[in-house]
């Protein structure tokens, strides 16, 4: 099988193709392919000519760090998670994130998802829950909390997003989880999140939805925006 | 004290600065990646405490009890009794910062049963605590980052200790944006880096717990603790890319281990140990599966689906994602794995190491836990380490006159460029993958004499080739550094596993298969010019 690498060697370089052959089983991941492509010998292109080390990022290879996020097929996903028997072809093709700078190779420069939650103040503060749900309602409303926090801060939310462009202005689904999370833990900020969430989210968002298909926690997105509009 | 270096942003360095710019001192949080990609993340099943609530009979001091038992009776009274008796308190700060726990029909935590407990006291938020943990605790960093109390230092690794006469004033990183080692001073220094995952390979846990901090700080003078008790975790599954962890509340709501003997299931934790048997401390459960000398299976499929995908949802889309396997209707293959580190820095009842004013906190530093740490105990451990640091610190004086370290800031950057200079095709990776290789051969559930030796033998020799290895371009200059840091770690950890000769805990030595009274102290490890020396603390000097 070929595989398809978009590489750069630093930030200011221009990017490059380079072809790999590999054989592996099916049942490989693309972190496991990659961490294959490096170290089971001397790594050279499909000529048999030596290259560099293909440079990406991991840290728990299962799906709950979001370290490992790329394109691969076209698709953002997690190269953990991503395994060689479901891509479709003979030909695999991975490139970094493109709305994020590239630093090296596969490794991109997210602390925009972070800049963003700074300077808007995201944050909790201090548990102050709403009393006006109870019952079945509370408890499918402490899910969907529960769901939202598990947010990783890969970006693919934002990469797969037709509004995401840079982060100056609009933040996107991760934002508008994450704003959630808080003005549902800390009723008192709920005016102020509101705000916040229209202004970098609610106002451009055009709906499309792709946030949900590629978020590797499955997080319901629609449910948040759907809460907070009508707040 | 005016200002902190906190090294490492999982859950016991956040803590730890959090707490401290509360208490009005500047922090400067270092990690090579955000706190979302720390091991803290990973951790599943979760957090240990007897609250106001418990179980009838339940107590702190049973709580208690369980930590020193499970540890075989070598980590301190009073430190776990600290521990223990902060429980409550930490659940109810977690609770206040907004950490979404899973919660009973009034709103309470909930718990669950965990390995070697006699009550059910682990509280926890679904089967993601550490994440759910770690999510309510960036939003608490971020408060006081916004205020200017925390900055980040992100991209940065560490790189060593600045130490004079016995004293940390700061230390020098590596920084990956501009390429150069650069010195940060303070008034104390909090190590955070977790557990020591590289020395095994892949293990259960993230590859960013390299061990090298440890490494690196003991052959600047630190003592390290009670390397030999490594933690392995029975249940874990084999997939393409690393040993994956199948979370303690598998067994906790009900599962149990069997192998087959012609085609009939044993129950052999249930036959030896009665009905509680699968749930055993770990090193136990780990030595028995071990033992039993066929593939060993865990099985939760007698239970009704909707209480698996209730209760133990993520683990029936673990083995469902990577193994192609439901837990609904099929009994899942399991091994023990490497997981957690009793071992490690060793600190003082307040966290601060045998050098003043640099403290170790979280995994990395060994404290709580003895020879076998209960599941649920460490992020526990996490936590209120990092509270007992940063109070101390905040009540210390300002460190007047700081040296001055430009030499080795400059001595590092040299040798790094030298280290630059050097080509060769043969990578650093290749170099730890053997090293690993060596660990799991020597150190595994059972070790004796000859193997560790020849473990011995393996490292110093990677040792002795390591400073003179050709610069690998294609990873980070901090992989090419660190090696050494790392392989003068796994060498600590097999002097210490020989100079134990008894078996105790996590540590099982097949030719010193008995505890023996006189090993019942911590073994303390320190480096003086390329000598590793160990003794026993009978003295309890890090009792106090
Ligand atoms: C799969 C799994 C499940 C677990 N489940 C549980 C559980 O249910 N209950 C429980 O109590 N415990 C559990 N644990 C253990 C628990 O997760 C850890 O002990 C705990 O999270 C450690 O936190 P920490 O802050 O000490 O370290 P970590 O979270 O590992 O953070 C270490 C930090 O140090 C940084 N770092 C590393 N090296 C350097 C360097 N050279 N320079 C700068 N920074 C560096 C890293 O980037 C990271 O930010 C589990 C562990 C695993 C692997």
């Amino acid at each position: 099988m070929k595989v398809k690498v978009l590489r750069q060697q630093s930030p200011v370089s221009e990017p490059y193709w380079e072809v790999f052959d590999a054989d592996v089983p099916g049942d490989m991941s693309v972190a496991g392919l990659l961490d294959h492509l490096n170290y089971h010998d001397d790594i050279v292109d499909e000529n048999g000519k030596p290259t560099t080390r293909i440079g990406w990022e991991c840290s728990c290879l299962q799906g709950i760090c979001g370290s490992c996020a790329m394109v691969i097929n076209g698709i953002p996903a997690l190269a953990c998670e991503t395994f060689v028997r479901d891509l479709k072809g003979s030909e695999i093709t991975i490139q970094p994130l493109q709305k994020f700078p590239v630093i090296h190779d596969l490794l991109t420069d997210r602390s925009v998802i972070y800049k963003n939650l700074e300077k808007e103040n995201i944050f909790i503060g201090e548990y102050k829950p709403g009393s006006e749900e109870n019952g079945k309602k509370a408890q499918k409303e402490h899910v969907h909390q529960y769901e939202i926090a598990k947010c990783i801060k890969c970006g693919l939310c934002l990469e797969v997003c037709p509004n995401y462009v840079n982060g100056q202005n609009f933040f996107g689904a991760m934002f508008a989880n994450d704003c959630y999370l808080v003005a549902a833990r800390n009723t008192d900020k709920r005016r102020e999140i509101k705000e916040l969430y229209d202004e970098h989210f609610g106002s451009t968002c055009s709906k499309s939805l792709s946030c949900m298909d590629v978020c590797p926690m499955k997080i319901p997105t629609i449910a948040s925006m759907a809460k907070l509009n009508r707040r | 004290m005016r200002d902190a270096i906190v090294i490492g942003s999982g859950i016991s360095g956040m803590v730890t600065a959090v707490k401290l710019a509360e208490e009005g001192v500047s922090v400067l949080l270092v990690s090579p990646f955000p706190s979302e990609r720390s091991q803290s993340v990973m951790a599943a099943g979760g957090i240990n405490a007897v609250l106001t609530d418990c179980e009838p009979g339940d107590s702190v001091a049973c709580h208690i009890e369980d930590t020193l038992k499970g540890g075989c009776y070598i980590a301190g009274r009073d430190s776990v009794t600290g521990l223990c008796e902060s429980a409550e308190e930490i659940i109810r700060y977690l609770e206040g910062i907004g950490t979404v726990f899973s919660v009973d029909d009034d709103g309470r935590p909930a718990r669950r049963a965990f390995g070697g407990q006699s009550y059910k006291r682990t509280c926890y938020c679904g089967a993601s605590t550490g994440k759910q943990i770690v999510t309510a605790l960036v939003m608490e960093a971020r408060r006081l980052e916004a205020s200017g109390k925390i900055r980040r230092g992100l991209g940065k690794c560490f790189h060593s200790a600045l130490i004079k006469d016995g004293v940390c004033y700061g230390a020098l990183f590596f920084d990956e944006h501009t390429g150069n080692i650069s010195a940060e001073y303070a008034d104390a220094v909090v190590v955070a880096t977790g557990g020591q995952n590289a020395l095994f390979g892949k293990t259960t846990g993230s590859t960013q717990c390299d061990g090298y901090t440890a490494g690196k700080l003991f052959t600047q003078g630190v003592e390290l603790k009670n390397l030999e008790f490594i933690q392995f975790h029975p249940t874990t599954i084999e997939t393409s890319q690393k040993r994956m962890l199948l979370s303690e509340a598998a067994r906790g709501e009900g599962g149990r281990l069997f192998y087959l003997d012609k085609g009939k299931r044993v129950y052999f934790m249930e036959d030896k140990y009665g009905p509680g048997g699968n749930l055993l401390p770990r090193d136990i459960v780990s030595r028995e599966i071990y033992g039993a000398g066929s593939e060993v299976f865990l099985d939760v499929s007698f239970l009704k689906e909707s209480e698996i995908d209730k209760r133990i949802p993520e683990v029936r889309e673990l083995c469902k994602k990577y193994i192609g396997l439901d837990i609904a209707s099929e009994p899942i293959p399991v091994a023990p794995s490497v997981h957690f580190f009793m071992g490690g820095i060793a600190v003082h009842n307040d966290h601060e190491t045998n050098i003043r004013n640099l403290f170790a906190v979280g995994e990395c530093a060994s404290m709580y836990h003895g020879a076998n740490r209960l599941g649920g105990n460490s992020l526990l451990a996490a936590i209120h380490s990092g509270m007992i640091a940063a109070r101390e610190i905040a009540g210390r004086d300002v460190v007047a006159d700081k040296p001055d370290f430009s030499q080795a800031e400059r001595e590092a950057n040299e040798s790094l460029a030298e280290m630059r200079n050097t080509k060769s095709v043969f990578p650093v990776m290749y170099i730890r993958d053997m090293a690993a290789e060596t660990m799991n051969k020597s150190m595994g559930i059972i070790r004796e004499e000859a193997s560790i030796k020849e473990g011995i033998t393996d490292i110093d020799y990677y040792l002795s080739i390591a400073e003179k290895l050709s610069y690998d371009n294609s990873v980070l200059p901090y992989f090419n550094y660190s090696l050494s840091g790392i392989l003068t770690l796994a060498r600590a950890v097999l002097t210490c596993a020989d100079a134990r000769k008894e078996s105790r805990g996590a540590h099982f030595r097949s030719d010193f298969p008995d505890t023996f009274d006189e090993y019942a102290h911590p073994t303390i490890v320190s480096y003086d010019n390329g000598q590793y020396n160990t003794r026993l603390d009978k003295e309890n000097e890090y009792e106090s």
